[in-house]
C-alpha cells in the first residue's frame, strides 16, 4: 500500500479542532555525523514519543499541550511494567508488548548477544505531540537531552516518533 | 522527533530514526531514517512477535553504517498484512 499521507490528515485533523494552519518545518539539508567505532562497540540509547510511561508513575496526558516532560527510563524495566497513552494513534498493540513502539526487550537481547556494546544506563519518553513551539524544541529541550546524553556517554541514538 | 534528531546528530552523537510516517519524515528531515509501511505505534511490528521487532530494531540500529547519505530514508521491504489507511484516518479525524 501507499504510505499513509500523514501531512494532510493532520491539517484537516487541525482544521477540525479550529486550530490555525499548522505551519511543518520543511528542510532541504540536514546535520550528517558518521560514527566512529563498530555497532557492537556502540552504548546506545532510546528516545519515544509514544506516551510510553513506567506504570509507577502518571501516564502520558495525550490532551496536554507544549508538554516537554521527559521521562528517564531505566534500561532493565521490563516491557510488562508500561503504560501507554496517546491520541495519534492506535494504542492497543504497543500497551499489549510496548515492544512495538519501544522496543526495551529487544534492546536487552541485541546487547546480550553482543549485536550492541551496551545499553546507556537511561533510555527516553517524551516529546509528545502537540509541542507547539519549536524554537523550545531546538534551543532548549534538545539541547538540554544532548548533555544528558554526553552524561551517558552515548554512541548512538534511536528515535521512535510516535 | 526529527527535529530532536538533527540536533542530536549536530552535537557528535549518529542518530537513527525509525518513522511510520514517510511524508512527515521526508520533511523534517533526520540524519537517516528507516521508514516501516505500518500503522503508528506498530514500528517494530506486531505485538508479540519478537523476531520481527528484532529484525527491525536491528535494520534501524545499523543504518549509520548502512547510509552515507544524509537524510536518507531506507524503506523497510516487509509489507504489512492490511492495508491501514482508513483506520489512521479515523483514529486522527476522531473528535
Amino acid at each position: 500500500m501507499e504510505p499513509v499521507r500523514y501531512v494532510d490528515l493532520l491539517n484537516q485533523r487541525y482544521r477540525q479542532q479550529g486550530f490555525p494552519p499548522y505551519d511543518w518545518t520543511i528542510n532541504a539539508e540536514t546535520p550528517f555525523c558518521p560514527p566512529t567505532r563498530p555497532l557492537e562497540d556502540c552504548r546506545v540509547s532510546m528516545l519515544t514519543s509514544g506516551g510510553v510511561a513506567h506504570c509507577s508513575v502518571t501516564p502520558w496526558n495525550p490532551t496536554a499541550k507544549n508538554d516537554f516532560r521527559l521521562d528517564e527510563i531505566e534500561p532493565a524495566t521490563p516491557g510488562t511494567d508500561f503504560t501507554v497513552n496517546d491520541s495519534y494513534y492506535d494504542t492497543a498493540d504497543a500497551s499489549v508488548d510496548v515492544n512495538c513502539v519501544f522496543p526495551v526487550d529487544r534492546l536487552r537481547e541485541l546487547a546480550a548477544d553482543g549485536v550492541i556494546g551496551s545499553i546507556a544506563p537511561r533510555l527516553w519518553s517524551g516529546f509528545m505531540g502537540r509541542i507547539y513551539s519549536r524554537t523550545r524544541v531546538v534551543d532548549e529541550a534538545a539541547p538540554a537531552l544532548v548533555e544528558e546524553l554526553r552524561n551517558d556517554e552515548v554512541d548512538l541514538f534511536l528515535l521512535v516518533p510516535a | 522527533m526529527g527535529l530532536v534528531a538533527r540536533v542530536v546528530e549536530a552535537a557528535g552523537i549518529p542518530t537513527a530514526l525509525v518513522s511510520t510516517g514517510r511524508d512527515l519524515t521526508a520533511q523534517v528531515l533526520p540524519p537517516r531514517s528507516l521508514f516501516v509501511n505500518a500503522p503508528m505505534g506498530n514500528h517494530f511490528g506486531e505485538p508479540g512477535a519478537p523476531e520481527q521487532q528484532r529484525r527491525i530494531l536491528t535494520a534501524a540500529l545499523e543504518l549509520p553504517w548502512t547510509v552515507d547519505r544524509p537524510g536518507a530514508i531506507v524503506d523497510w521491504p516487509e509489507p504489512w498484512h492490511e492495508n491501514f489507511t482508513d483506520k489512521v484516518r479515523s483514529t486522527l479525524l476522531a473528535m
